[in-house]
């Protein structure tokens, strides 16, 4: 499973398509204040990213992927490229 | 200079004059597309050509209104007066540039100062990023024009290709996934993520369609990076596009590339050695070359840009550098109209060397006749008659097709008027609406030199005095927007242009009031003058109607200047004018001044010519019917009685003894009223070069000139006026 559901807290991990975008919509709505960590990620699906832009959960570390840090990261207001501090 | 440079002066009056057209009816129409279209063309050629010469203010003005029409074109900024007022003082200063480059070669000193003036005026209320921007980018990428400095800074400078890409909404179904595509585009600078709508609330949001739009810059070429999208060609649009921010890398192709390396070489060519023909040539080779290669790229250019570059290898250079303009497809198609017709342009001293060897011509053809008579009935005769015969047709046809060559359209004169009514109207207040017709009437270029003038101070006169503002017209019932209408058309042998308006009229009352207050009529003569008449007094000298002196009919071209100017080039002013419904003024000139159509008549054995435009008639009238008080002899025509002179006495030669029953009259319209001209015998009607009198000649009075007849017989023309 690319996406790990801890309470309020979702660890996007390798490669995550688009059968997780239900699953995150669900998640995402029934959270009270949901964070995200997507150090890890390694492949993030539009599905899933539009999801994010709708909801803006707090990115608790962003994607670590180049690709993703450059472009993706920012958008979703990702902590810079700083490693997080831990929960 | 050098031609090329020639060349842009030529051009940029032209593009100036384009522009201009397309920001009127732009202005009228704000929805009108090919107005936009043409504006925004108008703009970028200028540019593109500008930046081949040292002229940085000017390419900067250019540059900046270019601007401004892509977002015009875009629906970002609305077309306003204001704007078009600015868009006006743009291209107002840029043909006072125009034509100081014609003059100096030089931009004035104050260029820069000026531009930066207007700049700012254009600029206003504009996104400051948008004028860093340049051309190919706005016609398909208007967003380019919006970035950010960060974005700018991030995306380098040079020339990009842009990619824009809208996911089809139900692309996940079809396995699709947009952001992954992105991984493949090479060199990527800059990649936004937008959605297409407002996103809804999360829980509205439904997870498996797509609401988000890419937008990136990639550094790669447009081929580079279409095949990362080869799966989604019909979402995906691509384009070359130039940042302004660093001029670095020249970047038509790819550094490196072979298209690269070729262009340089095409440059390279440039440079050789060689005599001015294989330059020529070489220019000519690389200039396909360069066509062919830009092509192949993607970005086809066109033939003419392309070797306007191609002068030599700096200019090239820059040229490369600066990127072709870049088209989509779409905007490609819509350039596809036919090019204009090009005139050709000739030295107006050539054209009179033509018409001198085309009288010189028919002055030698002249003297075949009795040379064709003398050689008698043989069949020499005979086929030398014949030919004489056919040489008698070319060269008629030769003078028609020279005389011909000296017409231009009326357009020439009518082109400022739309701009004068424009700018005229909106600084009085009024709402005018300028019918031009007949612009397509040919006259000589002499011609329409003296109807310039008289023509703007009539157009004027008319806003200014004619046109009521909109609220005195509602009062009186009109519609609260006037009409001024120009009218050109061909009339027997000379053209006509009326300006007429649906304003206030000219009150003949008022005429005879002013009239009188300005000293020029006592008050009973004033009293006498019949409407018609007291209407006319606009064309007396120092005559001005307006209550104050404004700042458009104040600077001292009167209504007598007008007429004046029509009459000194043989024409006529005719005025009528109904208070309350408007004024029409009409002028009728002849069709050109050098050649004049005369009546030849014949006097005591001597030819004499009569300007046609003044001739109302030619008959024969018995002697009976002219009746004689003492000298003075009257007849009657068209049931008018009409003074009666005879050529002979008013040129001093004998009385004709020869008892003849009836006389040869010319019925002369002179100003004043018909005159009888009696002659020996009327002759034919010929188009003549009138010369006027040179030398000891020159005191004589009563001719306007010596002419040549077809056959090289002498004649003088009269001047009826001074010779009665």
């Amino acid at each position: 499973m690319p996406i790990r559901y801890d309470a309020d807290l979702a660890r996007f991990e390798a490669a995550c398509t688009v059968e997780d975008a239900l699953p995150l919509a669900e998640w995402l709505e029934g959270t009270e204040a949901p964070r995200v960590d997507l150090s890890g990620c390694t492949d993030l699906h539009t599905a899933l990213l539009q999801l994010l832009l709708a909801v803006r959960p707090a990115v608790t570390a962003g994607p670590e992927d180049a690709f993703l840090a450059c472009w993706v990261g920012p958008v979703l207001g990702a902590p810079a490229t700083l490693p997080p501090i831990g929960p | 200079m050098s031609e090329l440079f020639e060349q842009f002066v030529v051009e940029a009056q032209e593009l100036l004059e384009t522009a201009g057209a397309a920001l009127l009816a732009l202005e009228r129409d704000p929805a009108d597309r090919a107005s936009v279209d043409e504006l925004f063309r108008a703009f970028h050629t200028l540019k593109g050509a500008s930046a081949l010469f040292d002229m940085v203010p000017f390419t900067r003005l250019v540059h900046v209104g270019e601007d401004t029409l892509s977002l015009l074109r875009d629906g970002r900024r609305a077309m306003t007066p204001e704007l078009a007022d600015r868009l006006f003082r743009a291209l107002d200063q840029c043909a006072r540039w125009v034509a100081a480059l014609e003059g100096t070669g030089t931009l004035p000193a104050d260029a820069g100062a000026v531009a930066e003036t207007l700049v700012r005026g254009l600029a206003g209320g504009e996104a400051s990023a948008g004028a860093a921007a340049s051309a190919g980018e706005v016609d398909a990428f208007p967003w380019v024009a919006a970035l950010t400095d960060e974005e700018r800074r991030a995306a380098g400078g040079g020339t990009l290709t842009a990619i824009d890409y809208t996911p089809d909404p139900e692309c996940f179904f079809t396995g699709d996934d947009p952001l992954a595509l992105f991984r493949r585009v090479p060199d990527l600078r800059l990649l936004r993520i937008e959605p297409t709508e407002p996103l809804p609330p999360p829980a509205q949001m439904d997870p498996y369609r797509c609401v988000l739009r890419f937008r990136a810059l990639s550094g790669a070429a447009v081929e580079a990076v279409t095949t990362a999208f080869r799966s989604v060609p019909d979402q995906v649009r691509t384009g070359t596009v130039t940042l302004a921010a660093a001029i670095a890398p020249p970047a038509a192709a790819a550094q490196g590339s072979l298209a690269a390396a070729m262009l340089e070489e095409q440059a390279r060519i440039l440079d050789l050695p060689g005599t001015a023909a294989e330059r020529e040539s070489r220019r000519a080779a690389v200039a396909r070359a360069v066509t062919a290669i830009l092509t192949a790229l993607g970005r086809p250019a066109q033939r003419a840009t392309v070797a306007a570059a191609c002068g030599d290898a700096g200019s090239l250079r820059r040229f490369l550098a600066d990127g072709p303009p870049a088209e989509t497809p779409a905007t490609a198609a819509s350039r596809s109209a036919p090019a204009p017709r090009r005139a050709l342009r000739v030295e107006p001293e050539r054209m009179d060397a033509l018409m001198a060897l085309v009288g010189e011509l028919s002055v030698v053809k002249g003297q075949l006749g009795p040379l064709v008579r003398r050689a008698g009935d043989g069949e020499t005769a005979r086929d030398m008659k014949a030919f004489a015969a056919r040489l008698d047709g070319l060269v008629g046809d030769l003078r028609h097709a020279a005389l011909r060559l000296r017409l231009l359209p009326l357009a020439r004169v009518f082109d400022p008027l739309p701009r004068l009514v424009r700018d005229t109207a909106r600084r009085l207040d009024k709402t005018v609406e300028l019918v031009l017709d007949g612009a397509e009437t040919e006259a000589d270029k002499d011609i329409l030199d003296v109807l310039g003038e008289p023509l703007l101070h009539l157009v004027r006169n008319a806003l200014d005095h004619g046109i009521e503002a909109p609220d005195r017209r509602a009062a009186q019932g009109k519609p609260p927007g006037g009409t001024l209408r120009v009218h050109a058309f061909q009339d027997k042998g000379g053209v006509v242009v009326e300006v007429s308006d649906d304003g206030a009229g000219i009150d003949p009352a008022a005429m005879r009031r002013a009239a009188v207050v300005k000293g020029l009529l006592k008050p009973d003569a004033a009293a006498a003058l019949s409407d018609a008449d007291a209407v006319r007094l606009v064309f007396a000298p120092g005559f001005s109607t307006a209550g104050s002196v404004s700042d458009l009919s104040g600077r001292g071209v009167g209504m007598d200047a007008v007429r004046a100017a029509v009459e000194r080039a043989g024409g006529r002013v005719e005025l009528s004018s109904t208070p309350g419904s408007g004024t029409r003024v009409r002028l009728s000139l002849p069709l050109t001044l050098s050649i004049t159509r005369v009546v030849v008549v014949e006097a005591a054995g001597s030819l004499y010519g009569i300007p046609v435009a003044l001739v109302g008639g030619v008959q024969r009238v018995p002697r009976a019917e002219i009746r004689a008080v003492k000298r003075a002899e009257s007849v009657v025509l068209r049931d008018r009685v009409v003074p009666l002179v005879r050529l002979r006495r008013l040129l001093g030669q004998p009385e004709d003894e020869r008892a003849r029953e009836a006389d040869c009259i010319v019925l002369a319209e002179l100003g004043d009223g018909p005159v009888a001209v009696a002659v020996d015998d009327v002759g034919e009607r010929a188009d003549v070069v009138l010369r006027p009198m040179t030398g000891v000649l020159r005191g004589l009075r009563g001719y306007a000139g010596t002419a040549v007849l077809g056959d090289g017989r002498l004649i003088l023309v009269l001047d009826l006026r001074e010779l009665l």
